[in-house]
C-alpha cells in the first residue's frame, strides 16, 4: 500500500471510530473478502466462515477504537479473526485437538527430501485444500496464520495459546499430517537422521 | 556426516534460528547436499501451502457481499411490525375481546371491569393520584423506549440517570390513596350507632360491621359478619364471611365459605368453596363465580356466570345463565328470566315447577367421552402446534437466515437469553397491567406495547428446538434440509415432553423465557447499526 493509500485508509478509519456509517462501510469492503477467506480456511464449513465473519466485524466495529493506527490495520484484523476463530474453535466439543500439553512428547519422522518434493509437485492447489480441511483445528489454524495470514511466531503463539518455543513443532507436525493426508501415512518416512 | 533435523531447517528457513545456530547451519548447506534438498523442498512446501490458502478459489457469500451500508436494517423492522401486528390482532380477537363480551354479557361493562380487578374500589379515594401515578409510568416507558432509539446519542450512565430521576420524580409524585380509615385489631366491631364517613379498611381475627359505612369495606379477616349498611362495596379476603345487611355496591370476596343473607345493590364476584344465597338474599346486578357448591335460593336480578361443582337453584335468576359444573338441581321454585344453558357429565335434574323462559341447553359430556375427546383434542393440538412451529421454523431459516442464526448463537449461552426472558416477562407483566388501566382511564392504545410478546413467545419454541436437535445430532448450518431435520427433531421433543402434567408446563415456562430471551437478544444484534450485514 503506497503512502497516500494508507493516509486514505487512515482517515477512513479515523471517520468510522467516529460514527461514520459509510466509512465503516469502506472498511467493511475492503477487508470483508480477506476475513472471509480467512475464516473459510480456518473454519471447518463454509457456513461456519460466513457466521463468523460476521461476528468478527460486529466485534472490530465494536474494538474500533481500541485500535493502535501506528499498527498495520490489516494485521489488527487478522488478530482479531484469529483470535475468534480460534475461541470458536476450542469451544466446540469433540474437536479438540489431541495435540496439546503432548507436543513435546510427539516423534517426528524424518522425510525423504526427493520423496517430499515428488509428493508436493504432484499435488494441485485444490488438493492441498482439501487436506487441510481434514486436519484437527490446531494444525490447520497453525497453518493458516502462518501461511495465509502471515503472522509471526509470537503472534501465533499468543492465539493458539502455546508457547513461542512449540510454534515451530507444531507447525512442523501440522505440516507432517497433511503430508500423511496427501500420499499415505507413512510415505514420507524413511530418511536418515 | 551428521545432517540437521527437519525442525532446525524449518526454523532456518523462516528465520526463526538463533544467530550462531544459523551460521552453523549456513555452513553445513554449503557442504550438504541431503539437507541442501530437505531446505528445498520444505521452502517449496511453504509456497504451495501459501498458494493454497491464498488462492481465491470461493466467491463471497451473497450474504456477506450484499451489506447495504451500516443502518438498521429495514426488514427487522418489517418483521417486528408484522409480528406486532398479527399478535396483537391474535391476543385481541382470541382472548380480550370474548373476555370483555362475556364480561359485558354479565352486566360487567365500562368501568365496572375496572371495580371488577378491585382497583376502583380499593383506590377510590386515591384515584386521581392513582393516574397521575400511570401518567408519570407512561412517561417513563416512553423515556425508556426513546432512550432505547437514541442509545447512540446517550452514554450508558446518561440513560441510566434519566431514568431514575424519572422514576424518583414518579415517586415523589405519587400519593397514597387518602380519606380511607384503617382499623386493626384482633377483633374489630363497628357499632350499629356508629357512621363511618369514608372508605374503611379493616383487618383482625374477626370482623363485624353493625354500623354504616359511607364508601367501601376492605376486609382481611377470618370471620366477617356485615349487619349493618355499606354504600360502597365489600372487598373481602376472609375464612368465612356472612352479610346479612345491605351493600349499595358490589361483593367481591375470596372466602372459603360465604353466605348472602341480605341486599347487594350491584354484582358478586366470588371465588371459594361454598356459597349460599338465602332466600331473602336480592342481588341487583350479577353473580359471577368458581366454586365448589352454591345454593341459591335467593334472587339474582341479572346474570348467573360460574363454574361450581354442584348448584342448586331454588331462587330466581332475572337474566341468563351460564354454567358449568358436574351437577345442578333447579328446585321447584327455581326460575330463570333468560337463555340457560348448563354444561357437564350429569344430566341436570329440573323439577316440574321450574320457572325456566326457553328451554335449558343442555351440553353433556361423558367422562370418559369427555377425556378421550380431550386426548384427541390435546393431540391434535400437540400436532397442529408442531407443525405450525416447524413451518415457521423453516420460514425463519429460508427468509432470514441471518436472524436465524445469530438468535440460534444466543440460545446457545442458556443462562443469558434466560435472565433476558425473565426480565421481559415482568416488564410484559407490568405493561400488561399498566396497559389494563390505561384503557380504562381513556388511553386504549397504552395496551397495544403489551400484544408483541404473544409471537415472540411463540417463536421461542422454535430456537429452543433447533438447540436441541444439534445438541442430539450435532451442530448443522448447512444444507437446509439438515438444520430443518434438527429444529423438527427437537420440536417433537419438546411438543411430546409438554404432555407430561406439570413438568410439560415448567418446561414450556422454560422454553418460554429461554427462547424469548434469545429471539430479543437476536433482535437487539441484528437492529444494531454496526450489526450485520443483511441476508440476500
Amino acid at each position: 500500500m503506497n503512502p497516500a493509500d494508507q493516509a486514505s485508509e487512515q482517515e477512513r478509519i479515523a471517520r468510522a471510530k467516529a460514527g461514520d456509517a459509510e466509512a465503516w462501510g469502506e472498511l467493511y469492503h475492503q477487508y470483508a473478502p480477506a476475513i472471509f477467506r480467512f475464516c473459510r480456511r480456518a473454519m471447518p464449513t463454509r457456513e461456519d466462515a460466513e457466521d463468523a465473519t460476521m461476528d468478527i466485524f460486529i466485534k472490530i466495529r465494536q474494538k474500533l477504537s481500541q485500535y493502535d493506527s501506528s499498527r498495520p490495520f490489516g494485521a489488527w484484523l487478522y488478530t482479531v479473526a484469529a483470535n475468534h476463530c480460534w475461541d470458536l474453535l476450542r469451544r466446540r466439543k469433540g474437536r479438540q485437538d489431541l495435540e496439546s500439553g503432548e507436543i513435546e512428547n510427539m516423534p517426528l519422522e524424518h522425510p525423504d527430501p526427493g520423496q517430499l518434493e515428488q509428493l508436493i509437485e504432484q499435488r494441485t492447489s485444490q488438493e492441498v485444500r482439501r487436506a487441510l480441511d481434514q486436519l484437527p483445528s490446531r494444525a490447520r489454524m497453525a497453518l493458516v496464520l502462518r501461511y495465509y495470514a502471515d503472522m509471526s511466531y509470537d503472534e501465533v503463539a499468543a492465539t493458539l495459546g502455546v508457547r513461542r518455543a512449540f510454534v515451530g513443532v507444531v507447525l512442523l507436525r501440522a505440516r507432517h499430517q497433511l503430508r500423511d493426508i496427501l500420499g499415505g501415512r507413512g510415505a514420507m518416512a524413511g530418511g536418515a537422521t | 556426516m551428521i545432517h540437521f533435523d527437519e525442525m532446525a531447517c524449518l526454523l532456518y528457513l523462516e528465520g526463526q534460528l538463533e544467530p550462531l545456530r544459523a551460521r552453523e547451519m549456513a555452513l553445513h548447506l554449503g557442504e550438504c547436499a541431503t539437507c541442501r534438498i530437505l531446505l528445498h523442498a520444505l521452502e517449496r512446501e511453504s509456497t504451495v501451502l501459501t498458494a493454497a490458502l491464498t488462492e481465491d478459489n470461493e466467491a463471497m457469500p451473497a450474504r456477506l457481499l450484499s451489506a447495504r451500508g451500516w443502518n438498521v436494517p429495514s426488514w427487522v423492522w418489517t418483521f417486528a411490525f408484522g409480528a406486532f401486528a398479527a399478535g396483537a390482532y391474535w391476543l385481541w380477537a382470541d382472548t380480550v375481546d370474548p373476555w370483555l363480551q362475556q364480561l359485558s354479557n354479565a352486566g360487567f361493562g365500562g368501568t365496572d371491569f375496572v371495580s371488577l380487578l378491585f382497583f376502583s374500589g380499593a383506590f377510590w379515594e386515591g384515584w386521581s393520584s392513582m393516574i397521575h401515578v400511570l401518567q408519570i409510568a407512561a412517561l417513563v416507558i416512553v423515556a425508556i423506549m426513546a432512550i432505547g432509539l437514541l442509545r447512540r446519542r446517550f452514554r450508558r450512565p446518561t440513560a441510566i440517570a434519566a431514568m431514575m430521576s424519572a422514576m424518583a420524580l414518579a415517586l415523589m409524585l405519587a400519593q397514597p390513596a387518602a380519606a380511607t380509615e384503617i382499623r386493626r385489631d384482633e377483633s374489630v366491631l363497628v357499632p350499629a350507632t356508629e357512621v363511618i364517613h369514608t372508605d374503611l379498611i379493616v383487618s383482625g381475627a374477626s370482623v363485624r360491621v353493625d354500623g354504616t359505612v359511607e364508601g367501601d369495606l376492605i376486609a382481611f379477616t377470618g370471620m366477617l359478619i356485615v349487619t349493618g349498611h355499606v354504600t360502597g362495596d365489600v372487598i373481602a379476603f376472609a375464612g368465612q364471611m356472612r352479610m346479612e345487611g345491605t351493600v349499595d355496591g358490589n361483593i367481591r370476596v375470596m372466602s372459603h365459605t360465604v353466605a348472602i343473607d341480605g341486599a347487594v345493590g350491584k354484582n358478586i364476584t366470588y371465588i371459594g368453596n361454598s356459597l349460599d344465597l338465602t332466600e331473602k338474599a336480592q342481588v341487583g346486578g350479577s353473580l359471577i363465580t368458581i366454586n365448589g357448591d352454591a345454593d341459591l335460593d335467593g334472587h339474582i336480578h341479572r346474570d348467573l356466570l360460574g363454574m361450581i361443582r354442584r348448584t342448586h337453584l331454588d331462587g330466581g335468576i332475572g337474566g341468563q345463565m351460564w354454567l358449568r359444573g358436574r351437577n345442578l338441581t333447579i328446585g321447584p321454585t327455581g326460575e330463570i328470566g333468560g337463555p340457560a344453558t348448563f354444561r357437564g357429565p350429569r344430566r341436570p335434574i329440573v323439577a316440574s315447577g321450574a320457572k325456566l323462559a326457553s328451554p335449558l341447553h343442555i351440553e353433556m359430556q361423558e367422562e370418559t367421552r369427555r377425556l378421550l375427546f380431550e386426548a384427541i383434542q390435546v393431540t391434535v393440538n400437540e400436532i397442529v402446534g408442531f407443525g405450525a412451529a416447524l413451518l415457521l421454523g423453516v420460514l425463519l431459516i429460508t427468509v432470514v437466515p441471518g436472524f436465524f442464526h445469530a438468535t440460534l448463537r444466543e440460545t446457545g449461552r442458556i443462562g443469558l437469553p434466560i435472565g433476558v426472558g425473565a426480565v421481559a416477562l415482568l416488564t410484559g407483566v407490568f405493561l400488561l397491567i399498566l396497559g389494563i388501566l390505561l384503557i380504562f382511564v381513556g388511553v386504549g392504545a397504552g395496551v397495544a406495547g403489551v400484544l408483541g410478546y404473544a409471537p415472540i413467545l411463540y417463536v421461542a419454541q422454535v430456537f429452543v428446538g433447533t438447540w436441541l436437535g444439534n445438541k442430539i445430532l450435532g451442530e448443522a448450518f448447512n444444507p437446509t434440509s439438515a438444520v430443518i431435520g434438527r429444529i423438527a427433531l427437537g420440536l417433537l421433543i419438546l411438543h411430546v415432553a409438554g404432555l407430561i402434567p406439570v413438568l410439560g408446563g415448567l418446561m414450556w415456562l422454560t422454553v418460554g423465557l429461554w427462547g424469548t430471551g434469545a429471539v430479543l437478544l437476536g433482535f437487539y444484534r441484528m437492529s444494531r447499526p454496526e450489526a450485520l450485514p443483511l441476508p440476500a
